[in-house]
Formats: C-alpha cells, structure tokens, sequence
C-alpha cells in the first residue's frame, strides 16, 4: 500500500472501524514507515482520549483484588519459567483430544456450506455449539491424565475476513513444566476460499510471530474442517491468531484470551 | 510500568486506582455486561503487564496505551460474539458529575473528551460514537444508513481531525 492509501484509512483504523482483512497490510505499512506511524499515533492519541466520554460506571468492589491476582500469577509463572526445569511433550495426548474436538464442531461447516439459506439463528446456535466444544475440550485438559497445575490455557474464537466464510477456534496452553503448545481448528471454509490454500496458521506476540502450520488441500475434510498443531518454548505473550490463504490474505483471524487455570477451571 | 513488570502489588493497584474505572466503564459500554467489562477488565492489565516493555512514555501516554488495548479488545470480542446487547450509549456531557470518584489525571482526560466531542457536529458525534463505542466498521455504518462507504470514511476522517486539533498543544500528563 502506499503511503497516501494508508493515510486515508488512519482515520478508520484509530477508531477501529476496520475489519481485521482491511488492518493486516496497514499495520504491516506501520511497522516500517515511520511518517505514517506518526499520523497514526496521533489519530490513536485521539480516538483513546474518547473513551473518557463515556459516563463513569462502578466496578464491583472485588474487582480490584481479582486484577492484583491475575497480574501476580502470571509474575509467578513468569518466574518459575525462569528457572527452567526438564519439560514433557504432551502432542500425542492433545492429537487425539483434538480429534474429538474436531468431531464436536464439525456442524459448523455444515452450517457454513449452505450461506444462502442460512439464517443467523442458526450461525448463533452453531457458534455456541462450537464455543461449547472448545470449553470440553479445556475440560479435558482439566483431567488428572493430563493435569498440569501450572498450565494456563488461553482460547480463541476465530472470525472470518470481511468478505470470507467459516470460523475456527484456537487454543494455546502456556505452561512452566510442559512443552508449551498450540492447536487452531478452522471450520465451514467455503469452497471459494478452499481455493486458495494452502494457509498458514500464525501465532502473533510480543515476540514476533511463530507459525503453528499449514492446512495443505487434502487437509479439509468435505465440510471445510481442519486442524493445526505445533509445540514451542514458550508461547507465553501470543496473543493473536491469524490465518493467511496461498496469497497472503487474512482468512479468518482471533484473540487468545485468558479463560482458566488448567488445574482450577473458571466456574 | 517496572513497578508493573515487576508484580508490584503497590504499582498495579495505582494502576488499577487511576484506570481500572475507565477502563470497566469502556468495557460495560461497548459489551454490555458487568461480567464482561469485568473479565475486559482483567485481560487489559494482563494485556499490559505482558507488553509492558513496549510501552515508550516518549511515544505517548498511558492512558492512551491501556485505552487503546482496552478498546482492542472489546472491539475483537464484540465483532466475535454473536447476540450481545449494549446498554444505550451516555457520554460523560449527558450525565451529571460525578466529583471525588476520579483521580484528578482522569478527569483531565474527561475534559478533553468533552473538549473533543464539543468540536464535532451532532452528525459527527453520532458517526464517531458508533465507530468507536459500537465497534461498528465505516461498511457497516454505510449499509445502516444507506450512504455510500466514501461518505463514511471521509467523514470520519474530517471527524478525527477535528477530534486530534481539539487537544492539540494541551499534554495532559
């Protein structure tokens, strides 16, 4: 993109009226022109001043607390990582819990195949269903077989680029003790999409950016479902997902967020 | 943000202390719970506690970094889930004061969003609200309103301009 393209759109990307298809080649011009990225600081400058527009609420009084916790467990496992200690791979396990997650969200593509007649109650309830498999499979990593009470499990729910179908979900397992590990399933790629795979599956933090794989064409079943997988050192810090087609496009992209303790699951 | 690096219990809780209620309040604005402006809440802290040697004080302020993550986020989870609904959207000059709940440096901020909003249109206010507040693209804002995307985008443009030259020359920390 050039220089006067980008600076059309600031406006849109400081407020955050962009799709995330629309922000990727953006962001990548701001990460290396530096007159734009002052423009674009300055715009960001101003679209934060305006969340102090909105009338104050209250939060609740245990908010405080829980915040203090969340930052500290994560400097204890920060720590604890520090002084490292022999770590296990857990992959074989999470192949075959995955497979069942595969299976769990599989309706999804079905509901994907038929976009023209599909009616948003039913892309709820299958995004839902699909949420719903994700949260068992985060109770299966739950289960003493493959407890890791020092584990931290961050999930994903992907959405497609503006113009794209399907959905996915990621999950990342961050831990001190165990072989750090990443798995995306994608599901519902319609068959025009399909038509450019490969994708690559990219994990982006504060680190840089790992790639946990590549869905190859013989890797979507009928229904546009597939999985990726990969361990890593440390995936601590990755926090967003993206998936590219064969051409560098964004296909379907997400944010990893913090949804339990492995060894004590949020309520 | 070393205090923050570093867990200090004194430094996150100044922290939450001076941004936790603006940043709740985006979150219960722009998602419509309290258990998630809640959880919003707790993600930006960890958020910036993970990013925290990013941060450059030369480039910009906090505030606007947390903000910036804050609204990241809700905006990422907003366009994701399916069926949330939001309270009706009330800017801080359509409610009465609230004095001696905020630090002084937030309502600094207050001032110049209201300094900022007063610069723009009704028109403008209602566009940029909807961008910002509702997370809604400039594609969506058009097929809403039945205008074209250009329009859209050029008046959000013209609208931030305004929104950056209402505060320019007054740092406010």
């Amino acid at each position: 993109m050039s220089c006067g393209n980008v600076r059309e759109r600031l406006a849109e990307h400081a407020l955050g009226a962009l799709p995330a298809r629309d922000s990727a080649p953006i962001d990548r011009h701001l990460s290396w022109c530096a007159a734009c990225r002052k423009e674009a600081g300055e715009l960001q400058r101003a679209s934060a001043t305006l969340a102090f527009a909105l009338a104050p609420h209250d939060p609740a009084d245990g908010l405080e607390e829980r915040v203090a916790d969340v930052v500290h467990q994560a400097v204890e496992r920060r720590d604890r990582r520090s002084h490292p200690v022999p770590r296990r791979s857990r992959l074989a396990f999470v192949a075959a819990a995955a497979a069942m997650l595969a299976v769990l969200g599989t309706g999804w593509g079905a509901v994907m195949a038929g976009r023209a007649a599909r009616s948003d109650d039913a892309v709820l309830r299958q995004t839902i269903r699909n949420q719903s498999a994700v949260e068992r499979f985060r109770d299966v990593l739950n289960t003493a077989e493959f407890g890791d009470p020092e584990g931290e499990v961050f999930l994903a729910t992907l959405g497609p680029a503006a113009s794209g179908g399907g959905g996915g979900s990621a999950l990342t397992l961050v831990s001190p003790s165990i072989i750090d590990m990443a798995i995306v399933l994608v599901n519902g790629v319609p068959a025009e999409t399909r038509e450019h795979l490969p994708f690559t599956v990219r994990l982006r933090g504060d680190d840089g950016v790992v790639t946990v794989g590549r869905i190859e064409k013989g890797d979507l079943d009928e229904s546009g479902a597939g999985t990726v997988m990969g361990e890593f050192d440390d995936l601590t810090g990755y926090d967003s997902v993206v998936v590219r087609d064969a051409n560098g496009d964004v296909v379907m992209s997400g944010t990893m967020r913090t949804r339990a303790d492995v060894a004590s699951p949020s309520p | 943000m070393e205090g923050l690096l570093a867990g200090d219990d004194d430094a996150i809780r100044a922290m939450y202390a001076r941004y936790g209620r603006p940043i709740y309040s985006l979150g219960y604005r722009l998602l419509g719970t309290r258990e998630s402006a809640e959880e919003l809440t707790q993600d930006v802290f960890l958020t910036a506690w993970r990013k925290a040697t990013r941060f450059d004080p030369t480039r910009g302020r906090l505030s606007t970094w947390l903000m910036t993550i804050a609204h990241n986020l809700a905006v990422d989870r907003l366009r994701r889930e399916t069926g949330v609904s939001r309270p009706t959207l009330v800017l801080v000059d359509e409610v009465p004061d609230a004095p001696g709940l905020d630090e002084e440096a937030v309502l600094i901020e207050r001032d110049a969003a209201q300094r900022a909003l007063s610069s723009l249109t009704e028109a403008e206010r209602r566009l940029v609200a909807r961008a910002y507040f509702r997370g809604m693209t400039a594609r969506e804002i058009a097929e809403t309103d039945g205008i074209p995307l250009g329009t859209v985008k050029t008046r959000l443009r013209s609208a931030m301009i305004k929104v950056r030259k209402a505060n320019e020359g007054k740092d406010t920390e």
